[in-house]
């Protein structure tokens, strides 16, 4: 895919995440503020797509370990 | 009895002869130390709290226990300072955040429990960035206390989150203290205040009653005058708790007595050199000669993975779960970074495949890096690129795109231990440092190596001005 292309998409996804942050905090933030937190959300989701350009099977598990509990007795 | 300026700047190890030798009591340390982190400590905003009344006690109870023969090791007797985000009986404990100044626990961390256990003498809640900096901050003023400044320069930055760790240890005011690291927390401010820093292996040591900023990033350590200093704290703090179910399972010990003292094989990683301040650049080279007099050095590369987007959606996903409580009430924005006010925002909506496809990544990160480390004692490499920000710039415009090098995020992400020692001096007079990274579970090995670079060298006895 073109860069531009890339960028685009990630624009339209940040927007996306943009729209669920101002639902859920908009009236907390000024439109400066809101800027800001556009810009963070753009490179998150830059970030995360590095992180799709690791090549990972169904048997990669994530690296966290979850222990089932049984308490004493 | 001691003189003062010797008491001040003193190593652990000195200082536990001299209590044993008895040129100096328990009970004159704490009233030494309570004096300079009031007068020098709080010049560098290095000081939340300073618990006379306990550490008193506490004093009294180490002399009158190693006068009746009864010698808890070598930090008995020793006052220290912990990251005010850990909890504390008897002070409160910040977090370093304005919204949360009057905040108290009823119990201690296990970390300052097995300090207690060790004869160790809490004196003071020391200075930190605002939530660990896990918001985001763009600026050294991000701390209840106001900007960390490091000794060495009243007009520049201490480095964070660990800031009071490191400017009170630098300056004298205490002889050790311990400090956390999420991403880069330990290892910055004991370069930027030239002392020496150990982050231990993720695991090592246990969080209970610490702050939580990412639960599978977070790590406490040492902060200290010296390698061998650290490898004291460490012995003393670290091994399994079941408090807290991430320590390891296996018991650590601090031998020094059996390790190797030459002989070592390191890699050298030369990450962040091209875009490193010249001397920062030279005194990096000039470390690897000393260095190359004990060991063999090998050039070594990162596998190719994206460390630092890894770290950057674990971090942000788990702090925005961490904090949810201040994120959704809207105390953040009682902080005192703009950024931090803001900042935790966007993480809420991080999707959760994402944040879990970061954990997948980390697994064959944390596998690479063990193929990689298994050949070395230990990589070799610089803390930071660049000395101390001047406190009135912000820190992206100061550090570019070195602010974080790539070895920074593949570390903590793998859980890797690491200590900074200092090796030089740069621009503004400003310390410079190298670190040396190690395998998982392999302190003993950088301590190994630390120990033997500063035999040969003096940087870490070096003096800030400070009076």
């Amino acid at each position: 895919m073109p860069e531009s292309n890339g960028s685009e998409r990630h624009a339209a996804m940040a927007r996306g995440l943009m729209d669920a942050v101002r639902a859920r905090y908009g009236d907390r933030l000024s439109a400066e503020e809101e800027e800001r937190v556009a810009d963070e959300l753009r490179r998150m989701v830059e970030a995360a797509e590095a992180l799709r350009r690791v090549p990972l099977t169904n048997a990669d598990e994530p690296d966290v370990l979850f222990r089932p509990y049984r308490g004493e007795g | 009895m001691a003189a003062d300026d010797t008491l001040s700047f003193a190593t652990v190890r000195d200082l536990a002869r001299m209590l044993r030798s008895g040129e100096t009591t328990p009970t004159a340390l704490v009233e030494h130390f309570a004096e300079r982190l009031d007068s020098v400590g709080r010049r560098y905003n290095a000081v939340v709290t300073i618990m006379l009344d306990r550490a008193r006690r506490e004093a009294a109870q180490a002399e009158a226990e190693l006068k009746a023969g009864y010698d808890r090791g070598p930090l008995h007797g020793i006052p220290y300072g912990a990251k005010d985000l850990l909890a504390t009986v008897g002070a409160p404990t910040t977090w370093g955040a304005a919204p949360l100044r009057d905040q108290v626990f009823n119990t201690d961390a296990t970390v300052i429990r097995r300090l207690r256990d060790a004869g160790a003498v809490l004196l003071a809640k020391l200075s930190m960035v605002e939530l660990a900096g896990g918001l985001g901050y763009n600026q050294p003023n991000a701390s209840l206390t106001g900007p960390g400044i490091t000794p060495w320069n009243p007009e520049a930055w201490s480095g964070g989150s660990s800031s009071g760790s490191g400017s009170a240890v630098a300056a004298g005011a205490i002889p050790f203290a311990i400090g956390s690291e999420t991403w880069g927390s330990i290892v910055t401010p004991s370069n930027f205040c030239g002392i020496t820093g150990l982050r231990p292996t993720y695991g090592r040591v246990s969080r209970a009653g610490a702050m939580a900023l990412s639960w599978t990033l977070d790590k406490l350590g040492p902060m200290c005058r010296t390698a061998d200093d650290c490898g004291l704290v460490l012995d003393a703090i670290a091994g399994p708790d079941p408090d807290d179910p991430t320590t390891l399972p296996e018991p650590y010990r601090y031998a020094p007595e059996h390790d190797r003292t030459e002989g070592f094989r390191l890699g050298v990683l030369r990450d962040g050199l091209d875009d490193a301040q010249p001397e920062v650049r030279a005194n990096f080279e000039q470390s690897l000669a000393v260095l190359s007099e004990f060991a063999t050095l090998e050039e070594v590369t990162l596998p190719d993975f994206p460390y630092a987007e890894v770290a950057r959606i674990i971090l942000n996903a788990e702090s925005a779960a961490a904090f949810e409580d201040l994120i959704e009430s809207g105390a953040v924005a009682g902080l005192t970074a703009p950024e931090d006010r803001w900042g935790a925002y966007a993480r809420t909506v991080i999707p959760a495949v994402d944040y879990l496809r970061a954990l997948r990544v980390r697994r064959h990160i944390g596998v690479a890096l063990d193929r990689l480390l298994a050949r070395y004692d230990g990589v070799v490499c610089l803390t930071n690129a660049v000395v101390a920000a001047p406190l009135d710039m912000p820190l992206d415009a100061y550090f570019g795109k070195v602010r974080r090098l790539p070895v920074g995020a593949a570390g903590n992400v793998a859980g890797l231990p690491a200590i900074s020692l200092p090796n030089g001096f740069g621009e503004r007079g400003l310390p410079t440092a190298m670190q040396i990274v190690g395998r998982v579970g392999g302190e003993n090995a950088i301590l190994a190596v630390a120990r033997a670079y500063q035999a040969r060298t003096d940087w870490h006895t070096r003096r800030p001005e400070v009076g």
